[in-house]
């Protein structure tokens, strides 16, 4: 029975010669997976410890599927039988659990959707239930980066894992998936489109995230607006506690662009004060991003106040005890908001404005001159500056006088391209190639993002309707975002 | 006696409400100053003189008031007096002419009953033209009265009656005049449209230009507007010192003269204009020359500035404010435009150095008085970005930045193109979420629904509160 069970579980070979064919390919994982879904689960418990376990006979990043199937009924096995034993960190099940999850083929792993994520649930579950949720970051983060590179199409994955990182205060663990942003939703794909296009083929590559998780091949549950948002939210707190404020910031903004119908919600209104403290943090400026709703935010609006009023009293850079007083003011609003901390960096932040306004205007300027409005005796304004050099907030240096009673001196670079904070012309070039082929990329996703909804049923309702009133001959045709190289090559001359 | 005035009750009120009092002697003579002027503006200009100079105010003020005594404006008369009364008290001309008073009022009533009788009966036999002039009369009554707002009314009133376009004309320059009285320039400025628009030809248009632009520059100065009033003077005809009176009024000698034209178009144009501008448009126009030669002082103003000798030209101009703060238009506004000029001067003086000691720019620069010292003078107008330097503190210097073109605008490339990025992604995300179906709905009947985001909301903001504190920010 159990060698019965080993050939079924090696009938899959991805790497053999007739599986090339993508379409052939395809055919093969398919059947395979019903295949394994005919064992009696009992067979897969069988043989466990003995040379023949099919866990130590399968390698996890060659026979993906059949890995994972054991895996997971092992696994179920385990926790039914409450022999958690072996599930704890260091021991056999979990180290398995864990080399699958950091070594799996990721096309095999398009096929078995549902394995994947009961899975990654397990390891959650049981660094939850040890108590150490820190543990199951890195196998979900990698399993997460392993299925999907760019990690941009959202799943329950996702939530769980932000989740897990803010219980856990791992803030830096979270950036590599927060960084890379969310292009597209598990989507409705009809059955009859999915089967007969070639486009649609999972192991096909390179393939974009979007096509292979869909609501149903398993990979996620079903996705909703409050889950979508949580996970915005949440980011941005970990980038907050990560103190990228930029990233926060505008991780927040796709909150406040999320349809409505006038109306906004609890999380909306999270969002808009975390957002509106993290604007002054981040550029002075308080407008909103152009697609939402104005309705809504005037909702928000008029329950946040406090928040406007602190704004307002942070613009006022030269007005520190005013801000002290709001922040004072409105104590309790910030404890019961979770934003004290946000406030607190907000009254640090003014003094760091204010001192990196001072370049717009001065060329040198005494210590002494400064120290008054920051507030503090000159030798902790020094030091406070020295700071300020050393974290890249102003582009300046310190200098001591020979005059006396003129004390340090704070002297700023003019020209942007001297002083600690300067960028050479390479590093700009470079930045902006960077930054060329990330628009790339996103021009990518939206081509990718126009295709779905291409093929979405209303779409192609609307086309025959539009159809039929342009008589034959004219055509809807598709919206056009195809992304032109030749005209966009504005950096050729650089490189 | 100027230093008794100075310190009569009167002028320590207007200083404790922070109000202009000119302590120095103006430079022109008060009696041929006025007598430019007649009718309302010369009571008015006197008030305003009496009332800013300790120096000219017992002259002023005894001048007006017997000139209100002409008239038919007992509440002027009465305020002037009460004016008068707190700065010399013993003088004659202080006491309230009570018997006289009360003789004007009942006049004023008698002739206000008599002029609406004959409206009615004009109003009755139905003849348009008599309604028209019936409402002019009253119009001009109430003009005399100082009832600005009833004046206005009435001649608003001729507006049905009009029978050719010379009379709307003037209906709307009487309504131009009574708006000017009543110094509420916005009105003024419309009704000028108005008779921009009317369809004047030939002669009545070239007769009622001149007058239009001044006024319309009259108007655009008093609202601060400095650039559009310096070219509404600057494009005034000559044919205004001399133009006949137009809808009875002689607004040459009513409103503003020449002179005026002159002060205020050179000042204007001194506050918004650059050197090449100044030089093409208000120096080598041949129109505007005519009323500069009326004040020669305002030319020199303009050629020092041209020729960049920007102290010289303060120091003129700062030798006449005491005048300009007299004018009855100018006093507003003088502060600002001499603000102006002075923000225009260290800016064009600066851009040809790269590096001026603090020391020279005081000195070239004398101080006003409305900042501390020139540091901070120089620190305003760098913030509010009308000059491009750096101030070096340490070693005293007025530093002119670097520029590095290149730099600039690879920096500007790189954040517009993260700017663009982010916006696409954001309405990427949006886009998604209208394809999966995702939209807030207001909640209708509880929690019924199973998706009823702002429920869940609060209750997940809940288990949020105290995080971001926890998160070892604070």
């Amino acid at each position: 029975m159990a060698a019965e069970l080993l050939n079924g579980l090696l009938a899959f070979q991805p790497d053999s010669p007739e599986v090339k064919d993508k379409r052939e390919y395809d055919r093969q994982a398919r059947e395979f997976i019903d295949s394994l879904h005919k064992y009696n689960p009992s067979a897969f418990l069988k043989g466990a410890d003995t040379p023949q376990d099919p866990l130590s006979v399968l390698d996890p990043a060659v026979n993906s599927i059949a890995y994972a199937f054991t895996l997971r009924l092992r696994i179920h096995n385990a926790i039914e039988k409450n022999n958690t034993q072996t599930l704890k960190p260091g021991n056999a099940l979990w180290n398995n659990l864990v080399r699958f999850l950091e070594s799996f083929d990721p096309i095999q792993m398009r096929y078995a959707g549902s394995e994947y994520k009961k899975l990654v649930e397990y390891v959650e579950q049981i660094a939850r239930g040890l108590d150490t949720p820190a543990l199951a970051l890195s196998p979900i983060r990698s399993a997460m980066l392993r299925l999907d590179p760019t990690t941009g199409c959202f799943t329950t994955a996702h939530l769980n894992f932000i989740r897990l990182c803010l219980e856990s205060r791992s803030y830096a663990v979270a950036l590599p998936i927060l960084d890379n942003h969310i292009h597209s939703f598990p989507t409705v794909i009809q059955n009859s489109l999915r089967e007969s296009t070639e486009y649609f083929v999972p192991c096909a590559d390179p393939v974009i995230s979007g096509e292979f998780i869909h609501t149903r091949s398993g990979h996620s549950d079903k996705v909703t607006l409050a889950e979508v948002q949580e996970y915005y939210v949440l980011g941005a707190m970990a980038y907050i506690g990560a103190r990228q404020f930029k990233n926060a910031h505008q991780m927040l903004e796709h909150v406040l662009v999320i349809p409505t119908t006038g109306v906004a919600n609890g999380l909306m209104l999270e969002a808009y004060k975390k957002w509106l403290l993290l604007g002054c943090l981040v550029n002075h400026t308080t407008q909103t991003p152009r697609t939402a709703s104005t309705n809504a935010i005037k909702q928000i609006r008029s329950t946040a106040k406090a928040y406007d009023a602190l704004v307002e009293a942070f613009s006022e850079f030269n007005n520190l005890p005013k801000l002290k007083a709001q922040v004072a003011a409105g104590r309790e609003i910030w404890a019961e908001d979770g934003n004290t901390g946000l406030v607190e960096e907000l009254v640090q932040h003014q003094s760091r404005s204010y001192v990196s306004q001072l370049s717009k205007t001065f060329s040198a300027i005494p210590v002494s001159k400064i120290a008054g409005s920051v507030g503090g005796n000159i030798d902790e304004t020094t030091a406070f500056v020295e700071t300020l050099i050393e974290t890249g907030y102003v582009n300046g240096r310190l200098e001591r006088s020979d005059k006396p009673d003129v004390g340090a001196i704070l002297r700023f670079y003019l020209d942007p391209t001297q002083g600690p904070l300067a960028k050479s012309e390479k590093q700009q070039q470079l930045g902006l190639l960077e930054q060329t082929e990330r628009t790339n990329r996103l021009a990518e996703q939206v081509k990718d993002a126009d295709f779905r909804l291409s093929i979405t049923k209303e779409y192609i309702e609307y086309l025959k309707r539009q159809n039929k009133k342009l008589a034959p001959g004219g055509g809807g045709d598709a919206m056009d975002v195809s992304w032109d190289h030749d005209d966009e090559d504005m950096m050729g001359d650089l490189r | 006696m100027a230093s008794d005035a100075a310190e009569a009750p009167f002028f320590q009120k207007r200083r404790l409400q922070g109000g202009v009092v000119v302590k120095d002697p103006p430079k022109f003579d008060l009696e041929s100053y006025i007598s430019n002027y007649d009718g309302f503006t010369r009571i008015d200009r006197l008030h305003h003189i009496g009332s800013h100079s300790p120096y000219l105010a017992t002259d002023a003020y005894r001048t007006s008031i017997a000139e209100a005594k002409q008239g038919k404006n007992v509440k002027l008369y009465l305020a002037l007096v009460e004016d008068y009364s707190q700065i010399a008290p013993n003088d004659p001309a202080a006491l309230i002419d009570t018997a006289w008073a009360e003789e004007k009022t009942r006049k004023v009533q008698n002739e206000q009953d008599k002029l609406e009788h004959e409206l009615k009966s004009y109003k009755n036999n139905l003849i348009k033209e008599s309604i028209r002039m019936g409402n002019e009369d009253i119009g001009h009554f109430y003009y005399a009265c100082g009832d600005w707002g009833n004046a206005h009314k009435a001649y608003l009133r001729m507006r049905e009656h009009c029978t050719s376009t010379k009379h709307l004309a003037d209906m709307t320059l009487r309504l131009v005049f009574v708006s000017i009285a009543q110094k509420s320039w916005m009105t003024v400025q419309s009704n000028l449209a108005k008779v921009d628009a009317a369809q004047l030809k030939g002669e009545e248009k070239t007769k009622l230009d001149p007058l239009l632009s001044a006024l319309t520059g009259l108007a655009h100065m008093c609202l601060g507007h400095f650039r559009e009033a310096a070219t509404s003077f600057v494009n005034t005809s000559p044919a205004f010192l001399t133009a006949e009176p137009a809808a009875g009024i002689k607004w040459q000698r009513e409103v503003l003269t020449g002179n005026d034209i002159a002060v205020y178009g050179g000042l204007c144009a001194l506050a918004s204009m650059d050197r090449t501008e100044l030089q093409n448009q208000v120096l080598a126009n041949n129109d505007f020359r005519n009323f500069l030669e009326l004040e020669p002082h305002i030319r020199r103003a303009m050629n020092l500035f041209c020729s960049s000798k920007y102290s010289a030209c303060l120091e003129v101009l700062e030798g006449y404010r005491n005048d300009y703060l007299l004018d009855v238009y100018l006093s507003k506004v003088v502060a600002n435009i001499y603000g102006r000029i002075r923000t225009k001067s260290i800016v064009q003086y600066f851009i040809p150095f790269s590096c001026v000691t603090l020391e020279e720019m005081a000195s070239k620069f004398q101080p006003t008085g409305e900042y501390a010292s020139i540091e901070d003078e120089l620190e305003a107008m760098i913030n509010d970005r009308t000059l491009n330097a750096r101030i070096d503190l340490v070693d005293r210097l007025l530093i002119s930045p670097p520029t590095n073109p290149r730099y600039n605008v690879h920096s500007a490339a790189l954040s517009m193109a993260q700017q663009y990025d982010h916006t696409l992604q954001l309405r990427l995300t949006r886009l998604n979420m209208l394809a999966a179906g995702f939209e807030i709905r207001p909640e209708k009947s509880g929690h019924s629904r199973d998706n009823a985001p702002s429920s869940f909301g609060e209750g997940l903001g809940a288990g949020l509160r105290g995080l971001g504190s926890k998160m070892g920010l604070s």
